[in-house]
Formats: structure tokens, sequence, C-alpha cells
């Protein structure tokens, strides 16, 4: 056999074989892998570089080798799963550093991490003064979450005490013109339903680039003739201006009558509609 | 325009809203929210009902309104 046939079914073979390898012992990012699985990651393209083009050493030595750097990290994976002491062995536990707004200087120490590593770190999460932080962790992949006070924290709607209305995710029911079964039983709607939607919009389904329904069953669409103007949702927008003038039209009536029991009817609705208003409008908005 | 006639519009509002409402809770697909629509599809009802009498006591008023 000559050897560039040998060479070709060598890189393809192993080829596949890394490539499983790989998908079984899990997905993850570049960033996120701990000592070990890098330096299994390496040692696995090592044997894999070596073995394609060395033509002496047989072809199940690497696989022998391949099998070994595969199974002792999948196997340390799987008891990590299991035990918690373990998996603090292989892959190490988060160190606290900053706490009460005080840095330890010893943590910092034990895991090697200078001031400037602290800083550049802090930085990055957008943070330029120590004083700022209630609490840091540095993670076993060298990651640094931080807490920063309570008045450095971003603003929330609880904070503020607003009502918010919970919803759910956005599902993508048209894409490229044609409609996704899926995400629309998802919804419990169907085809027929985003026809009719469609036509209310008049638009045909195959000028659609992409469209979407959010929880409340609202369709927006992106179309691919972008000189066209798509109506935007306004059903919602509607309904509370109504219920506004209706509201403003009975304190009107209320105030207009002579007639004392008409005034208290009035009077007693617009209040009623009032507390509706207030009550809907987090839904609304 | 008389003052039957403002509440005969805002009356039409009203059943406008209650219908607006009702799309509403039965399109969304969040329990919460669709509690809130029916709550205030309600209280919406009770106003309708009681603007529905007020209606019928103008009617007699201003007859001209019932041809």
């Amino acid at each position: 056999m000559p050897d560039w046939i040998q060479i070709t079914i060598r890189a393809v073979s192993l080829l596949v074989i890394l490539f499983f390898f790989t998908k079984w012992l899990g997905m993850k990012q570049l960033s996120q892998l701990n000592i070990f699985e890098y330096i299994t990651g390496i040692v696995l393209g090592g044997i894999v570089a070596i073995h394609v083009s060395t033509l002496d050493s047989p072809i199940y030595f690497a696989v022998i080798s391949m099998f070994i750097w595969f199974i002792i990290p999948y196997l340390v994976e799987q008891l990590s799963l299991k035990s918690k002491t373990f998996r603090d062995f292989t892959q190490g536990k988060s160190r606290v550093v900053i706490q009460n707004g005080k840095i330890l200087e010893d943590n910092l120490k034990k895991e090697h991490f200078n001031t400037d590593d602290l800083l550049e770190s802090l930085r990055e999460k957008n943070i330029f003064k120590v004083a700022d932080v209630e609490f840091a962790v540095l993670e076993p992949n060298g990651k640094l979450n931080v807490l920063p006070k309570r008045e450095n924290r971003p603003i929330t709607a609880k904070d503020l005490g607003l009502d918010i209305a919970p919803d759910r995710e956005t599902q993508t029911v048209i894409m490229d013109g044609k409609p996704l079964l899926e995400p629309l039983a998802n919804i419990s709607l169907n085809p027929t339903w985003l026809e009719a939607e469609l036509d209310k919009m008049n638009v045909s389904i195959e000028n659609v680039f992409l469209g979407q329904v959010d929880s409340d069953g609202q369709l927006t669409v992106d179309l691919y003739d972008d000189t066209l103007a798509v109506p935007s949702p306004t059903q919602k927008p509607l309904l509370l201006a109504t219920m506004k003038k209706c509201q403003a039209d009975l304190e009107l009536f209320a105030l207009s009558t002579e007639n004392e029991q008409s005034k208290q009817l009035y009077k007693r609705n617009s209040e009623k509609l009032q507390k509706a208003i207030d009550q809907i409008s987090p839904y609304l908005r | 325009m008389t003052v039957g006639s403002q509440v005969r519009t805002c009356y039409a509002s009203i059943k406008s809203i209650e219908a607006t409402l009702s799309i509403l809770s039965n399109q969304t697909n969040e329990l919460t929210a669709r509690e809130a629509y029916k709550e205030v599809e309600s209280i919406i009802k009770e106003i309708k009902e009681d603007l529905n009498k007020q209606l019928l006591l103008l009617a007699r008023e201003e007859p001209q309104y019932n041809q």
C-alpha cells in the first residue's frame, strides 16, 4: 500500500475517533476547561498528530493511547458528578477573595493571584474602585465573580416597587417565509390563526423573513421588502387609551348631571374603571 | 350632542373594551396575565350593566332617541 493512502486512512480514522472522544467528554468552551481537561485535549491532539505522520508505528498504538487518555478523564468526570469531595479535588473550589468589602490577602496568595490580577479582573466587571465591592469569589477557572455593594448595583423593578407583568419566551413562528409548526403548537396556536393575523397586516407569508409571537399572542414580523411599512401591534395601547377615555367621560357625566342618583352612579363607575386601569396597565405596557 | 348620545358612545366603548379584554385573555398563554384580564373584564361587565340601566333611564327622559 503506498504511503499516501496509509496516511489518508490514518488521518481520516483518527479524526473520526478524536471527534467522538471529544464529543463524549462533554461540550465546553475552551475558556471553561479546567487544567486537567485542557491537558487532556492537548495530549489527545498530540497523539493524533504524531501517529498520522509516523508510519513506523502501528495504528493500534494510537488507538490504545487515545483510549487511555479518553477513559481516565471520562471516569474522573463521572466520579466527580457523583461525589462532592472528589469534585472539589479534581475541579478545584471557588475561593472568596473579598468579603464585607475587605480584601482577604491570604486567599489571594493561596491562589497565586496578585493585586494587579485582582484589579484587572474587577475592571473587566466595570469596577474601578475596590471600595465598591461587597463580595468577590475567584472561581476555579480563574474568573472573578463580583457582587457590588447594594448602592452600586443596577436598579431593578423590585427596588422601585414597580408592578411588572410576567412574560414567557417569545416564539419564532415564521422563518424565511415558512411557518414553523412546532413553536406554533407550543403556544397552542395553529397555521390558520397565523394566516388570519398575516391577512390583518396585509402581508403574504412568502414576504416574511422572520415572525415572532410574544406571550400575549401578538405577532411581529420582519419583511424581506424593507420599504414596506409593517403595522406594529396596536391592540393593547388602544385598549388602555379607550379605558382612560371612558373613565374621563364618566367623570364628565358625573360633573354635568344634576340628577343626584345618576351622579352617584357615574362617580362609582368612574372609580371602578380607574381601579381597573391601575390593575391592568402593567400588562398593557 | 345630547347627554343621551354621549352616554351611548361611552357604553359602546365599554363594550369594545370588554371584547378586547376577552380576546387578550384568550390569546395569552401566561396564566397570571389571563387571570388579570378576566378579573378586569368582570369589573368592566359591572360597569356596562350600570351604564345600560342609565341608558334606559335617559331614553325615558329623551324619548326622541327611542325612534
